[in-house]
């Protein structure tokens, strides 16, 4: 017969350190935790830059904020930056490192502790990437008057932020692929996990192509001279594709996927046909590929006037049309039967599928060459429509599956306030960029009056909404954070409070305790 | 009255690592899928200005074939040692996995005497820039490889290695695999085609 000794016993009980737990855990929950927070901290660093932006366009020629171009355009790139990486996909990341696994009745995440180290890794690189902005480096400068040495850190922050996210998506993906549970095939799985799966391998094919761009800019910049790709002025232009139509689609595509999940749930109706989602959703996500449409590939023709860019442009809107119209009708077909009040994150998933269709229909008209809106404003409104709407709906999936990831129950209330302060800023910022796109502003406004387009025609009016939609979105913000550290003082939450019945709320976590790193064989149940 | 006990159904799951393996290699090959795109494009629009891209005789064709024959014969002794695992023929899983990291160290070592050799400055053109960041990424795929085989070896001798638990192996042969895949790009796109 074999025996426990006491010893065996004993290395199970050590409670670890706070620290220690935060450092050295392998609970994909406490992963999901740590994606989370870090993204909402730097979502706040980050909108603090936008508004910081948006009160130097009130007065463009004084440049009272930054007191030049080239600040400004650090700033500038810097919320871009920060909003797509720093923020929103890593808060997408930490919902899926939670939550999927459950869906998929997985119990844990497949190899945890590359979940956690890419976790660490971009949590490094995010450092890197802000301490590079911060201290005049950032991703070149019109004037070329940036440290080499600051731009030199801010590209090693982006790479290691791209490598972390990378290496988190493999094994989110991985945990689709190979652990579901008995019975679940790929048609059957919850429209989030889905979507992650889709968008997952979209960054997972154009990711790497940025980390491509930022390697060649990198090893120029720090060579002996900069001869190429490492001349300051023009590193924006090689890395911008990442931030604008249509790549900016990939990073938001996890929306569809929460707006899925929570509407059928919180309206009791099924979706009219799940099958037809998950088509729509994987060609939204083929459609959202963008890594082609980038200068280096203006060989003759633009790439952004040939017509595999205008034909995705058009195409895409009747997708997420139809997605919404799916989604409404579950609504539609709900609103009767319910006799409770519909739940905060209900409006806020809609809401969000709906601001990503404007930010669709602003991407398809940008792609009209007559209209010539491709460096104008539009460019900053879509981005802003689409990234907002990813933010609005990942503040709806907190509120949804906060209390499956915390344990704990959260002010609703406050909660959708802050959601609904987010989506007021969104409008306030977007529509006015639209509008000013259309009058010819610049979307980097270089502070000189002629990018600034008319402002007799009333673009300074526009830039003052612009400048009270960017406070909304800090505001929004904070709320959020304010919302989460809330929720970690809150009551207990109940086992599955919105009366799912689906597998995330019924799967309990497993704690991976294997001494073999990459087997990753015994597991430990409960903890 | 007998009774007979049976032990619980294990899930027929598909292999995580290789699954994993296979995900992370797929980046890593997107990576230089995008290098090789932006290099094939600049390329291309010098040449139709009727520019030079590699300086005349800067670049040889016996470094790069031989590198080439270095890395496909690798291939080679990665499936044997997959082979070897999968038939629990320890010997020859040692002996395939280290003469497989036996070939990556040489063709990292003759890359560097190779760009010793030329003396090509990293800023004399965009060309030179691409052929460092190319040649240096893949020198740092294969380096990967080297130490993935190392830890194989390390677990072989440790009895690890079996072929009820060959998923490491597979792995790493996926991405071995895909090192020459890459080589094999770099020597047509670069070596060959200058």
């Amino acid at each position: 017969m074999t025996e426990t000794t006491a010893d065996t016993i004993r290395t199970g009980d050590v409670v670890p350190t706070a620290l220690e737990a935060a450092v050295t855990t392998t609970d994909h929950l406490r992963i999901g935790r740590a994606w989370l927070a870090s993204g909402v901290l730097l979502l706040v660093v980050s909108l603090v830059a936008g508004l910081m932006v948006s009160a130097e366009r009130m007065d463009l020629t004084g440049m009272a904020v930054f007191g030049d171009v080239d600040s400004l355009f650090r700033f500038w790139s810097a919320y871009r930056v920060g909003f797509v990486l720093l923020a929103v996909v890593p808060v997408f990341v930490g919902l899926a490192t939670a939550v999927v696994p459950l869906q998929v009745g997985a119990s844990s995440i497949v190899f945890p502790r590359a979940a956690a180290l890419g976790f660490w890794v971009w949590v490094l690189g995010a450092v890197f990437t802000v301490a590079g902005f911060a201290i005049d480096g950032g991703l070149g400068t019109p004037g070329a008057v940036s440290r080499t040495d600051a731009v030199a850190l801010t590209l090693l922050g982006l790479l290691m932020v791209i490598g972390g996210i990378c290496c988190a998506t493999v094994c989110i993906l991985t945990t689709i692929v190979a652990g579901r549970t008995a019975g679940m095939d790929l048609s059957r799985v919850p429209l989030f996990t889905w979507s992650v799966l889709v968008a997952g391998s979209i960054w997972l094919v154009t990711l790497p192509v940025l980390a491509a761009n930022a390697v060649l800019i990198y090893v120029d910049l720090t060579g002996r001279s900069a001869i190429a790709f490492g001349v300051e002025d023009t590193i924006w232009g090689q890395l911008s594709w990442a931030f604008s139509h249509p790549q900016v689609y990939a990073f938001a595509l996890p929306l569809v996927g929460i707006a899925g999940d929570i509407v059928p749930v919180a309206a009791r109706r099924r979706h009219g046909n799940h099958q037809a989602l998950l088509v729509l959703t994987a060609l939204i996500g083929v459609l959202s590929f963008g890594a082609y449409a980038q200068a280096a590939f203006d060989i003759g023709t633009p790439v952004r006037e040939q017509a595999v860019f205008v034909v995705e442009a058009f195409l895409i809107v009747p997708l997420a049309l139809l997605v919404l119209v799916g989604l409404v009708d579950v609504l539609r077909r709900g609103v009767g039967s319910r006799r409770t009040r519909m739940p905060a994150p209900l409006y806020l998933s809609v809401l969000s599928v709906f601001l990503l269709l404007d930010g669709m229909v602003l991407g398809a008209l940008r792609a009209v060459a007559p209209l010539d809106l491709l460096e104008r404003s539009t460019t900053g409104a879509q981005f802003t429509f689409t990234i907002g709407a990813a933010l609005l709906a990942a503040i709806a999936g907190t509120l949804w599956w906060g209390d499956l990831i915390v344990g704990r129950v959260a002010p609703q209330g406050f909660g959708l306030a802050s959601a609904l302060a987010v989506a007021v800023g969104i409008v306030l910022v977007a529509v006015p960029d639209t509008i000013s796109g259309f009058m010819g502003l610049a979307d980097f406004t270089g502070g000189d009056r002629g990018g600034a387009g008319n402002p007799e025609a009333g673009v300074d009016v526009l830039n003052t909404v612009a400048l009270v939609g960017s406070a909304h979105l800090l505001v929004g913000a904070l709320g959020w954070l304010v919302t989460g550290v809330l929720r970690l003082r809150g009551a207990r939450s109940l086992a599955d409070p919105w009366g799912a019945h689906t597998l995330e709320w019924s799967t309990s976590s497993v704690k991976v305790t294997s001494e073999s790193p990459l087997l990753d064989a015994a597991v430990e149940v409960g903890a | 009255m007998s009774s007979t006990t049976f032990s619980a159904a294990v899930p027929n799951r598909p292999r995580t690592l290789v699954v994993g393996s296979a995900l992370a290699t797929s980046g890593v090959l997107v990576f230089f899928g995008g290098l090789f795109a932006l290099y094939f494009s600049r390329r291309a629009d010098a040449m139709a200005w009727g520019m030079e891209w590699f300086p005349e005789g800067a670049i040889r064709l016996p470094p790069g074939g031989m590198n080439m024959a270095t890395m496909a014969l690798s291939a080679i002794t990665m499936m044997w040692a997959v082979y070897s695992v999968i038939n629990s023929d320890r010997i020859h899983s040692y002996l395939a996995m280290a003469i497989t990291a036996v070939m990556g160290v040489a063709m990292l070592n003759q890359t560097v005497f190779y760009f010793n050799d030329i003396a090509l400055p990293i800023d004399h053109s965009e060309a030179t820039t691409f052929l460092f960041v190319i040649v240096g990424a893949h020198m740092a795929m294969v380096l990967v490889g080297v130490f993935w085989l190392g830890l194989l070896l390390l677990r072989a001798l440790g009895g690890q290695d079996t072929s009820r638990n060959r998923d490491l192996v597979s792995a790493a042969a996926l991405y071995w695999y895909a090192a020459v895949a890459v080589y094999m790009v770099i020597w047509l796109g670069i070596y060959i085609a200058k």
